[in-house]
């Protein structure tokens, strides 16, 4: 059983408070989005979960561990993978050796052959197992998100934070990502997919959580949330976020990244 | 060193408290919740200053924590430093003789300009290019090389001005050929690791622009005659000369300080130029474009090319470099090695003062200059002492970089 | 695999080409002389690309830790000796039938005080020096340590300030305490044997080139094989992933801090080993090992040979020490004399700007991947058509 414990987490940068008593929790494999405007504190958040910056008060565990006091590495042995908003492949190393890294950092004693099979496999499933032997660099935007997604199935960890995942890709890609997010869903992970894609997440999620100024402002079933005054406002009061905050993302998807 | 144990063991103190007070003041503030970001530095200044009996109210009551309480524990630093010293030392020069630290502080001082001048060149080159250029002190070696066959070999009797002149011409010919031919291609996206090219070319060039000068010129010291000898005379009187007096070779204040004339000369000159460059960086709209592209590459969109600021940058900062070696040609004799301590020196006040802050370059000069004469004054055993004078600059750029990696006035990482 | 075959055959076919060499150049100690230094080089030379080119740690303090190797060494042999009689006078510490005496650094000299509190026939030893190599090696890897913990934070440019700062600081110390480390005049080292090689029948004296050249050999094929070893393993997986993105690597579970220190305490090991051998082996060592000139020349063996490659790093820097010094005979033209021995160095400087400008991966090291990665591609290719098919 999956179990996350996010409690008042609260984080200030100098005089900012990016964050304000955020509490939550993830029972088991949760197919959750995170949205929120920007500098709503999305980045922020997932920076805290995945050990990077230390909250400035309240406590994070994952399955009944404290993970907010523990380095990254350590987060993320301890089941918590995640993505970057900026595609961060190892661009000189090859794609095979881009997936050994998660899978060797997570068995100490494992030697490189013993993956080379779920590898392949993990490449396949992703479709560009031809791609094995070429190096990062020379893969595509999207190719280098997909071989992102590969790393964390070879780290297999319970829960899987996708900071962006579909923005800026190609519709066919898409299409295969979402078949990995439910794909792997359904094999017992949970998710929790930041994006600025409205009608994406919408129908993807089981559930919906909305940061606005640091504060998780709704909780619940998309369709609940969707009609949630408090949600609506913070959208500039428009009665169907999608499309308001379309506009906005297409401009800023670097931005974001910068109040970590 | 008579009792050589009181310095040692007030050192082991600074540092040991230095150190407690550095690692655990950030935790003690994180865990009471407060911010920590000058929790770190400010730790490390009180820990040194007061060891034990400092630290304990500190963590006890835990102050929101300011520049304030790193400078007062600074000067208390100095202090123990300072009286450690003198009790270890007691028949010290430095110790026993005012004048002569006067003197010291003053010398210091006045080459501590000229250090500034070049390292403004460096710190000019980070802040628009990007990089750290680490043939810096090549340049600087050029420029006196270039003042010294111009006005000695080629064209004796020229003018000291037209051969520093013809110097800034050549080394920002060479800085700007360089940008073009090499760092250019940074900006393309074609090279995989922008900084460590930089970085690895910038250090080939220093190799290469060294054994080059070497094979041309030799390796006989050269020396270039004093480019002003001023006129004598003193105040309030000549025959009395109790306020300045003034020599072809030495200029003297109040009968105690004494500084030589070609060093006054130098740092005078090197105040002008840091006017005009003040002047060119402030006033002038190639400088404010300038200005612009180092607040923000983007720049572009306002009809400032970028790629042209890159290379007018850094031919501006190796002229600079250059213009120093001009105006220290006539104070120290002349090897094409000479660049590998100006490098070393130039990186030490960019750090110190802050990598890509003009006034850090020239504040952080001033204080490389100081701390080098006083060790060089100070230290006993004046052959160890003329030794370790490149020591002392890399002591405090490891120390900065341990402490505070942004420097005196540097923008944050 | 064929080419796996090729690669193997290879690496034994040029193991047995330096270990038979000598067979041949026996007769000609100038070239032996070279060779052993050649080797020396290609061990910096390597170890520096495991640090910056694999593991993207740029330091420029690599020639400092090969120092701290040979000083080790010997300060070593200076100031320690085994006697079988206490001096009473010394530091010692006794083990057994025997005292390890340790001499006063300052002052004078309490080893030839103490002769006159030792009975006739005392004997005292210089300790040999394969104890002060390896003493040598711990040293450089504490300072290693010491650094790599140091310079946790700092990127880039910061980091290659830092370790020049390092570096000359070393420099300046070994230069300046001369009661010490004998300052600029250089440290006198006893010979790797002191009593030459007496083995199989054959006796070579200290100052023959064989058993140097054949323990430099050793030293060199050992930590390209620990090296080596080192690449292909998870260690060079994760400090290529570090070297690539940081943070991402550690959000995929590698525990980046203990690699770096890791890096860097290595790589120093293996610098102050061949440091040390060197010491012994040219005899003398001087603070000016430590010059900038020294660093650049084996940065740009790493970078010609290539910088992410031990092995075109080690070819590389054998092949740059010969060239350097067959270059070094000046020659006339006409009224001008060519002083070889400065243009050299200057050839070699442009070499390193150009390579890095116009051949990334360096020169020696794309011919090695043609032949390692020829089959790779071959496969790939077949792939992508079978995926487009």
């Amino acid at each position: 059983m999956i179990e996350l414990d996010v409690n008042n987490i609260s984080k200030n940068f100098g005089g900012l408070q990016a964050l304000n008593s955020v509490t939550f929790q993830i029972r088991g494999p949760e197919l959750v989005g995170l949205i929120g405007p920007n500098g709503a504190g999305k980045t922020t958040l997932t920076n805290i979960l995945d050990g990077a910056i230390k909250p400035s008060r309240g406590t994070v565990y994952l399955n009944s561990r404290r993970i907010d006091t523990l380095p990254p590495y350590q987060v993320a042995r301890c089941g918590l993978g995640r993505t970057f908003q900026v595609t961060r492949a190892f661009r000189r190393m090859t794609v095979l050796e881009n997936l050994m890294v998660p899978a060797l950092a997570m068995h100490p004693t494992a030697r490189q052959r013993d993956f080379r099979d779920k590898a392949m496999t993990v490449l396949e499933f992703l479709t560009i197992e031809h791609l094995a032997n070429d190096y990062g660099r020379s893969l595509s935007g999207g190719q280098q998100k997909l071989l992102e997604l590969g790393r964390l199935l070879m780290l297999d960890p319970d829960i899987i934070i996708l900071d962006e995942p579909f923005a800026g890709v190609h519709p066919k890609l898409m299409e295969i990502i979402y078949e990995y997010i439910t794909t792997v869903n359904a094999q017992g992970k949970a998710f929790i997919i930041i994006s600025h894609d409205m009608d994406t997440i919408f129908t993807l999620s089981q559930r919906l959580l909305v940061l606005n100024f640091g504060e998780l402002i709704a909780d619940g079933a998309p369709d609940v949330v969707r009609h949630d005054p408090a949600v609506i406002e913070a959208y500039l009061g428009e009665e169907e976020p999608p499309e308001a905050m379309e506009e906005t993302y297409l401009g800023k998807t670097e931005g974001d990244s910068k109040d970590a | 060193m008579e009792h050589a144990y009181y310095f040692w063991w007030a050192l082991l103190w600074i540092i040991g408290w230095g150190a407690v007070g550095g690692i655990v003041t950030p935790r003690i503030y994180s865990k009471k919740d407060l911010d920590v970001s000058q929790a770190a530095l400010a730790g490390t200044a009180i820990g040194a200053a007061g060891g034990p009996f400092a630290l304990a109210p500190l963590w006890y009551l835990t102050p929101r924590l300011n520049w304030k309480w790193v400078v007062v524990p600074g000067v208390v630093i100095l202090a123990i430093f300072a009286a450690s010293f003198a009790a270890a030392d007691p028949n010290n020069l430095c110790v026993t003789n005012g004048p002569f630290v006067a003197t010291q502080v003053t010398n210091g001082l006045i080459v501590g300009i000229i250090y500034g001048l070049m390292a403004l060149g460096l710190t000019l080159i980070f802040s628009i290019v990007g990089i750290v250029s680490f043939a810096h002190g090549e340049f600087y070696m050029i420029g006196g090389m270039a003042v010294y066959y111009f006005t000695v070999v080629w064209f004796p009797g020229m003018s000291p001005f037209w051969g520093i002149l013809l110097a800034a011409a050549l080394t920002f010919a060479l800085g700007a050929a360089f940008e073009l031919l090499f760092l250019r291609v940074m900006n393309t996206g074609k090279v995989e690791r922008p900084d460590e090219y930089a970085i690895l070319v910038t250090f080939g060039l220093s190799f290469f622009l060294q054994y080059f000068t070497l094979a041309l010129v030799g390796a006989n010291p050269k020396k270039v005659q004093r480019f002003l000898d001023f006129p004598a005379f003193g105040l309030p009187s000549a025959n009395h000369p109790t306020v300045l007096k003034v020599t072809s070779s030495t200029v003297n204040l109040f009968n105690t300080i004494s500084i030589s004339s070609p060093r006054l000369t130098a740092a005078l000159m090197s105040l002008v130029l840091l006017g005009l460059l003040l002047w060119f960086l402030q006033k002038t709209w190639l400088g404010k474009a300038l200005r612009a592209v180092s607040q923000d590459r983007a720049a572009a969109v306002t009809g400032i090319n970028p790629d042209t600021m890159n290379t007018l940058a850094f031919g501006i900062g190796t002229m600079l470099a250059g213009l120093a070696g001009a105006a220290l040609v006539q104070v120290f004799s002349w090897v094409p090695w000479v660049g590998t301590l100006a490098s070393a020196r130039g990186f030490v006040i960019i750090v110190l003062g802050g990598m890509g802050s003009l006034p850090g370059a020239f504040i952080g000069g001033l204080i490389v200059g100081v701390v080098e004469a006083l060790g060089a004054g100070c230290v006993p055993d004046p052959q160890r002492a003329a030794a370790y004078i490149p020591a002392y600059g890399m002591v405090i750029l490891t120390l900065v970089l341990l402490l505070k990696p942004t420097g005196l006035f540097g923008r944050e990482l | 695999m064929s080419q796996s075959k090729w690669i193997w055959g290879l690496t034994i076919g040029g193991t047995l080409l330096l270990v038979l060499a000598p067979l041949k150049l026996q007769s000609q100690p100038y070239i032996m002389h070279i060779a052993i230094v050649a080797f020396f080089y290609a061990i910096l030379a390597s170890s520096w690309s495991l640090l910056a080119g694999y593991a993207g740690q740029f330091s420029f303090g690599h020639m400092a830790f090969m120092a701290i190797g040979a000083y080790s060494t010997g300060l070593y042999g200076k100031f320690v000796r085994l006697t079988t009689a206490p001096t009473h006078i010394c530091k010692e510490i006794p083990l057994g039938k025997y005292w390890l005496v340790i001499m006063n650094i300052y002052g004078n000299n309490c080893l030839e005080a103490g002769k006159a509190n030792m009975p006739v026939g005392t004997l005292i030893y210089r300790l040999p020096a394969f104890q002060g190599i390896i003493l040598g090696a711990l040293m450089g890897g504490l300072f290693g340590l010491l650094v790599g913990v140091l310079v946790l934070r700092l990127r880039a440019a910061y980091l290659a300030l830092f370790t020049i700062g390092f570096s000359e600081i070393v420099r300046v110390a070994l230069n300046a305490e001369i009661k010490v480390t004998d300052g600029p005049n250089g440290l006198e080292l006893a010979p790797l044997f002191p009593r030459g090689v007496h083995i199989l029948g054959y006796s070579f004296a200290p100052t023959d080139k064989l058993p140097p050249y054949y323990v430099m050999l050793l030293l060199f094929l050992l930590s390209m094989g620990i090296m080596h070893w080192l690449s292909i393993s998870r260690f060079g997986l994760f400090i290529r992933s570090i070297r690539e993105d940081e943070e991402a690597a550690a959000a995929l579970g590698v525990h980046i801090i203990r690699y770096k220190v890791l890096v860097f305490v290595i790589t120093s090991m293996i610098a102050a080993a061949a440091g040390a051998v060197e010491a012994h082996y040219i005899g003398v060592i001087t603070p000016n090992i430590l010059l900038i000139l020294q660093m650049s020349l084996v940065i740009a063996m790493a970078v010609i040979g290539g910088l992410e490659s031990l092995l075109g790093a080690a070819i590389g820097a054998i092949i740059i020490e010969f060239a350097l010094e067959f270059l070094r005979t000046s020659f006339t033209i006409g009224s001008v004399t060519v002083d070889m021995t400065t243009w050299r160095l200057v050839f070699f400087g442009l070499l390193l700007m150009i390579t890095l400008r116009f051949w990334t991966s360096g020169l020696i090291h794309p011919l090695i991947q043609r032949v390692t990665r020829a089959g790779v591609a071959e496969e790939t290719v077949a792939k992508r058509k079978a995926a487009e098919g």
